[in-house]
């Protein structure tokens, strides 16, 4: 914006009313030195925030056969403070059937709630604008293969400006890991597919030896306008069991091995890095001058920083280690929190959340690891760092069998030294079945909003 | 000019120079900021694919004339920017204004954008922004005399309010403080980007509405309709 033009809005604004000028000025200056966005710390940062404390967490939970409804659901759980349903499920809505429940995310203005299925490739979406307490199954996407092209294995849905980025983990043509980013518009139409890049077909992106078309999570930095994706395996491996799976080592060889950076604008991969061991989870850092990004190697226990040098170029590195391959650690999410010093990383295999502190990105230290439980998968933050929430499952023929086979979601308060049980819900016992991807809901948005109709 | 306009006009400075933003010039390469720290892909270097048709709706312009909205979202190629004057928020509508003044002042020394884009800047606010006021506050943003087509226009009834926000996905709230420092509504700032034909080619958001990129993509659009064979 010029000179020249912000006078004239300015005068304008003046024109309109003084006071609201000078609460521009305030409100200019306020946001430039104190970031008072609330939410859940790994959410899009094109989402509409949550003005102070999440009230909801939906948990998306796939459904166990003979438990309950068996079907895959959302669940609500009411964590807003003082509530008397503190701690307790309050909804649950059954989508009917089972799909492989994995991830889901918001649309961008936070009314609709996608929720994706990793079998049949159904995506569920769900109306949380009217009651944030009880979402509303509105629509389902079940032709997805059909309008993407291939793509197969939709992996939540990841918020952008009018419309959502859809990551994939397979295709339909051979169930492999080959895969696509798809865009689906907030209408729930279909938009376009951006194969990720192969050796064959690098579609320019630099390092294509590397390339092997796998696919996972989908992030972005705006200011830098870059676009990661990290990499898992296909049908085949993901739908099998997992004692199987390790078991046979041609599958073993199937899984991903690497990073893209795109030019996001464009949607077009500028380089491919070399990340072996299935890179999951993307937790760009949120600091204005922090240009990286942290991911942790479910098959090889790493934890890697993808960032841009003194140069301006984007490199990857393998910064630290989680824990003993061979003692079955396996990190699967990872949590930043919002000052980018505290990276919670949770690992399957031996149910331990690890903290790291991450103050120096390039170092990353463990300073504390808790049992959850005898799994555990996902963690989600709160923006200010004080609660926690965990879940079990990671998938229905991976989950552990037997009576290590817990399904929970445990709440946290954290303290900068560890972690204390706030709630804990066993979804087992409540016939609901396996809880996965969870997500912050609140009646109250941006500043000082309410749930209210278009005036 | 008396003490208050004085301490207008110093204010109005101080905004300026705390929102860095990325100035561009016709045919310039601009410096990054903090806020698109970054190269922006060449026009006609990437493809922008159909995200809809871009819905109808009963408007009125600031002269108090009847329109349909698709007879300004065809002709031209169109950056639509949802907008109120009373907003506050400085991410919000007060940029959106400012990234449209840009274009439009690019597009005063540039007959290919003079002559075949359109801006359009639709309130929300129809109690508040009335044809008059929509006047004055095209008076204002307007650098140019000259330069392409900015229409301001707002809905011309609640319920035709309504159904243009709904089609376009514009989510609109009224905050529980009408008297809020960033102004009475709430909202994510929405500007689409609409081809000749009607069709949105893409949506920004406060995070992606770099004008570099906004010109970007209205060449990418020119270059597009010079290739007969796409499309």
């Amino acid at each position: 914006m010029n000179m020249k033009m912000c006078l004239n809005t300015a005068l304008f604004m003046a024109k309109v009313s003084n006071t609201v000028f000078v609460c521009v000025l305030a409100s200019t200056l306020v946001s430039a030195v104190n970031n008072t966005r609330a939410d859940e710390t790994c959410s899009s940062p094109y989402l509409a925030r949550i003005e102070g404390q999440e009230e909801f967490v939906y948990v998306w939970t796939l459904g166990v056969e003979g438990l309950g409804d068996s079907s895959d659901k959302l669940v609500t759980v009411d964590v807003k403070p003082g509530s008397p349903n503190y701690g307790k499920v309050i909804s649950s809505t059954s989508v009917g059937g089972r799909n492989e429940a994995h991830h889901g995310g918001f649309t961008d203005d936070r009314r609709q709630l996608w929720l994706a299925g990793l079998e049949n490739s159904r995506v569920f979406i769900f109306d949380v604008h009217a009651d944030p307490a009880k979402p509303r199954h509105v629509k389902t996407i079940d032709n997805f293969a059909g309008a993407t092209g291939g793509a197969i294995g939709p992996h939540g849905a990841y918020a952008l400006p009018g419309r959502v980025l859809i990551p994939c983990l397979s295709n339909e043509k051979d169930h492999g890991g080959r895969t696509a980013l798809v865009e689906y518009s907030n209408d729930g139409n279909y938009i376009a597919t951006h194969w990720l890049p192969t050796k064959d077909d690098p579609r320019g992106a630099a390092n294509p030896n590397f390339a092997d078309g796998y696919g996972y999570d989908a992030r972005v930095l705006p200011r830098k306008n870059a676009l990661l994706t990290s990499s898992f395996t296909g049908l085949n491996n993901y739908m099998m069991d997992f004692a199987k799976l390790t078991a046979d080592p041609e599958a073993m060889k199937h899984f991903g091995s690497t990073m893209v950076m795109w030019d996001f604008h464009a949607r077009q991969p500028k380089k491919v890095f070399e990340v072996p061991g299935a890179p999951l989870e993307i937790r760009w850092a949120w600091g204005d001058n922090h240009n990286y990004a942290f991911t942790a190697t479910a098959l090889t226990s790493k934890l890697w920083l993808v960032y841009q040098d003194d140069h301006g170029d984007w490199q990857a590195k393998e910064v630290a280690t989680v824990g003993d391959v061979k003692g079955g650690v396996l990190p699967v999410d990872i949590s930043l929190s919002a000052d980018d010093k505290t990276l919670f990383v949770d690992c399957f295999g031996d149910g331990k959340c690890r903290v790291f502190d991450v103050s120096d990105p390039q170092k990353p230290k463990q300073i504390y690891e808790k049992p959850i439980g005898r799994q555990v998968n996902m963690v989600s933050q709160s923006w200010d760092g004080k609660r926690l929430y965990f879940t079990s499952s990671l998938l229905a023929r991976w989950d552990k069998k037997g009576e290590d086979n817990e399904q929970f979601v445990r709440a946290y308060t954290w303290n900068g030294k560890e972690l204390k049980p706030s709630f804990d819900l066993d979804f087992t016992a409540l016939k609901l079945g396996r809880p996965h991807h969870m997500l912050f809901g609140a009646t109250k948005l941006g500043a000082n909003r309410v749930v209210a109709s278009v005036p | 000019m008396n003490v208050d306009r004085t301490r207008v006009v110093a204010l109005a400075i101080t905004f300026c120079l705390s929102r860095v933003t990325v100035a561009i010039a016709a045919d310039t390469v601009s410096s990054h900021d903090a806020d698109y720290d970054y190269d922006p892909p060449v026009a006609g270097s990437y493809a922008l694919p159909v995200i809809k048709v871009a819905p109808d709706g009963a408007i009125i312009d600031s002269d108090s004339k009847s329109l349909d909205l698709r007879q300004l979202t065809h002709g031209r190629i169109t950056v639509l920017s949802f907008i109120y004057t009373r907003c506050a928020a400085p991410k919000a509508c007060p940029y959106a204004a400012g990234v449209l003044s840009q274009l439009h002042t690019l597009s005063a020394n540039d007959k290919e954008l003079a002559t075949n884009m359109r801006l359009i800047s639709l309130s929300f606010d129809p109690d508040y922004d009335t044809p008059q006021r929509l006047a004055e506050y095209s008076e204002a943003m307007r650098e140019q005399k000259s330069g392409c087509e900015w229409q301001f226009v707002t809905a011309k009834s609640h319920a035709a309010l309504e159904s243009i926000l709904r089609s376009y996905g514009q989510a609109v709230d009224q905050r529980s403080n009408p008297n809020d420092p960033q102004g009475p509504l709430y909202h994510i700032l929405r500007v689409f980007l609409i081809d000749r034909a009607g069709r949105v080619r893409n949506i920004y958001s406060s995070a992606t509405l770099d004008p570099r990129l906004v010109l970007a993509d209205v060449k990418s659009l020119l270059l597009e309709e010079k290739k007969p064979s796409t499309r």
